[in-house]
């Protein structure tokens, strides 16, 4: 299949100090990744240079998506294009409701009203659906918030950072429901199942969504990708410091 | 209906920005002063009584003796004195019998027609006990008209039980100068809730009603939103006085600026056991300009059991908040109208429709950076 998502030897800054260093990614149509590391080696950094927020500056390299380059894009063109996210720690908004924003994203289509009506209901969001998006929800209740929104702008590539951690058991249930939603096939091209990337450092939601492929990341570098569940079943057995050495390895027989 | 000589198609125009219909609207009564000329003063409403000012003191002697200048000195302040030495009153007389619930709002224009005119006007609105109104005020300038003063003067009085609540919205040109001079007496147990919204960038706006709280369980609310853009001087204040037990009042300002100086005022003053708050918030989207928002509520305890409370606070706009509007599609300037909007509406419950599309617009105004 044709490449959805390409970073090509991608170097980032932030407040001048470069924290990615030559990535490289492709992703399929049809594919969902899983972007695996520790704390601080740079995936959230990465999803959001993706979606284009301009705190982190591209130095070096190019993003293309669906073969178009996108790195001078801004976040709404992107958004428009078809990438979506669901943040971590998104931001509160006083005065802004959750229902808004989805309101917007449907933009007044009646089909898709509801449409949104099913998804807001099998998401359990009613609760804090006129309250000011964001604010004092617990960590499942955001997830859930984040994925609602995405499922609601029908991305065309769908990016959620660590949508299994904070989260409680049951939580995850529904957390994982959702992710199988927002990639299972797409009703609008019915032919294919939505693209994404899924940042996880437990892998839990690996158990209710199926990755094609799995990439480390190591201090701002990909450090290598393969099958998902060796790759993990690796770092469960000797860590990611198993990862830095086996990968300097590689680097020194190179 | 109104005639169709009197009032044009682009008046009618104006006057709907501020939330005042010449046909259709559920209205229970309208009044409209074009410039100097009453142009209309009818209701159909049983128990709702509008006539012009200066009709309706013929027409009562009363209303001289007990009302009239009764709340508002005449030599307050130049305004005051201007109002008072014109030949013939200009404004409008509204009372709403004992018991007489209106449910239908009553609205009434002040519409400035004519560019440089000085509009002097003056309004008494009398609820009688247990009754209750909702007025529409909306004060404009016609299309093109950018010069003009608007001096008013309304004394309000709240009967007993009874509950008042006075939507105004302005939308003025640029360079009219607009002193509004207004004064409420509150009876046992009566309501006054006032909500100001001003729309366009006026020139030059300075305001401080004042409402005396004199009879127990009586309360007042004040919402003030306003936008202010290059040029525009606002200065909004509200002063509340609680003269008996168990009085409270809220006194809620929201203003953004994109360039106008704002000066949010608020002063609560507790004479008996009572309850009251201020709430300002500003908002300032004004990059390197000339751009300036003061706050300055204020508060005085004259009895042990009054309790005063005030909160303010100015900020920004957060560009994480931005983002992430625009991360789901929108345009930086929707994201920025959205989040404006919010602001403008936070913790503020039941503004009804009309206000909320008034609301809607201000943060359209201010999204855009410049006024149209």
């Amino acid at each position: 299949m044709a490449n959805l998502l390409e970073v090509r030897d991608l170097c980032v800054e932030v407040e001048g100090q470069e924290i990615l260093h030559n990535v490289n990614l492709t992703i399929p149509e049809g594919e969902v990744h899983a972007l695996l590391g520790p704390n601080g080696s740079g995936k959230t950094s990465l999803m959001m240079t993706i979606m284009g927020y301009p705190a982190y500056k591209v130095c070096r390299g190019q993003i293309l998506f669906d073969g178009e380059d996108i790195t001078d894009l801004d976040i709404t063109e992107r958004a428009r294009l078809g990438i979506g996210i669901a943040e971590q720690r998104p931001p509160t908004i006083a005065g802004v409701k959750l229902r808004q924003i989805l309101d917007y994203a449907i933009g007044g289509d009646p089909q898709r009203a509801d449409e949104l009506e099913a998804l807001v209901q099998g998401s359990h969001v009613e609760s804090f659906l006129d309250r000011d998006v964001n604010a004092g929800l617990s960590g499942g209740e955001i997830k859930r918030s984040e994925l609602l929104q995405l499922l609601a702008t029908r991305p065309r590539f769908a990016m959620m950072d660590e949508p299994d951690s904070g989260v409680d058991l049951e939580s995850l249930e529904l957390v994982g429901e959702m992710v199988n939603w927002l990639f299972s096939k797409d009703p609008a091209r019915p032919a294919k199942r939505r693209a994404g990337l899924i940042i996880t450092h437990t892998g839990h939601i690996l158990n209710y969504v199926h990755a094609d492929k799995a990439h480390i990341m190591l201090d701002g570098r990909i450090g290598c990708s393969g099958n998902p569940r060796i790759i993990f079943d690796r770092i469960r057995e000797s860590g990611y410091e198993e990862c830095v050495r086996c990968i300097l390895e590689e680097g020194e027989g190179e | 209906m109104i005639a169709d000589d009197q009032i044009e198609r682009a008046d009618a125009a104006a006057l709907a920005e501020v939330g005042v219909f010449v046909e259709g609207g559920e209205r229970s009564g309208t009044y409209i002063l074009r410039d100097f000329q009453p142009v209309c003063a009818l209701t159909e409403t049983e128990g709702l009584e509008l006539l012009p000012i200066a009709v309706a003191l013929e027409k009562y002697e009363w209303l001289k003796e007990k009302y009239y200048w009764k709340l508002v000195p005449t030599d307050l302040d130049e305004v005051t004195a201007q109002v008072a030495s014109q030949p013939e009153p200009q404004g409008v007389f509204i009372r709403v019998r004992k018991g007489c619930q209106v449910t239908l709002p009553c609205q009434a224009a002040l519409y400035m027609a004519s560019a440089g005119i000085a509009q002097a006007v003056h309004n008494v609105i009398i609820l009688e006990e247990d009754a209750e109104l909702g007025l529409i005020t909306g004060c404009v300038t016609g299309h093109g008209v950018s010069r003009g003063t608007h001096w008013a003067v309304t004394e309000s009085y709240i009967g007993q039980n009874a509950t008042l609540t006075n939507t105004m919205v302005h939308s003025w040109g640029p360079e009219v100068e607009v002193r509004p001079r207004a004064a409420t007496m509150v009876e046992e147990g009566g309501t006054f809730v006032s909500n100001y919204v001003s729309l366009r960038p006026a020139g030059d706006i300075q305001s401080n009603p004042r409402t005396w709280l004199n009879g127990r369980g009586a309360s007042a609310k004040y919402l003030t939103i306003i936008l202010a853009s290059k040029g525009s001087v606002i200065d909004i204040g509200g002063e509340v006085y609680m003269n008996a037990d168990d009085t409270s009042a809220e006194l809620v300002q929201r203003g953004v600026s994109t360039g106008g100086r704002i000066t949010q005022r608020g002063l609560m003053v507790g004479n008996a056991r009572c309850r009251a708050h201020v709430d300002c918030a500003g908002m300032l989207l004004d990059p390197g300009g000339d751009g300036l928002i003061q706050s300055i509520p204020g508060l005085k305890a004259l009895h042990p059991e009054a309790q005063l409370s005030h909160e303010a606070s100015i900020g920004k706009i957060a560009p994480e908040q931005v983002e992430y509007l625009q991360a789901r599609g929108m345009e930086e300037r929707e994201a920025i109208s959205l989040i404006i909007r919010g602001f403008l509406e936070a913790d503020i419950e039941g503004l009804g429709p009309e206000l909320d599309a008034r609301i809607a617009e201000i943060a359209e105004l201010a999204g855009h950076g410049e006024e149209k």
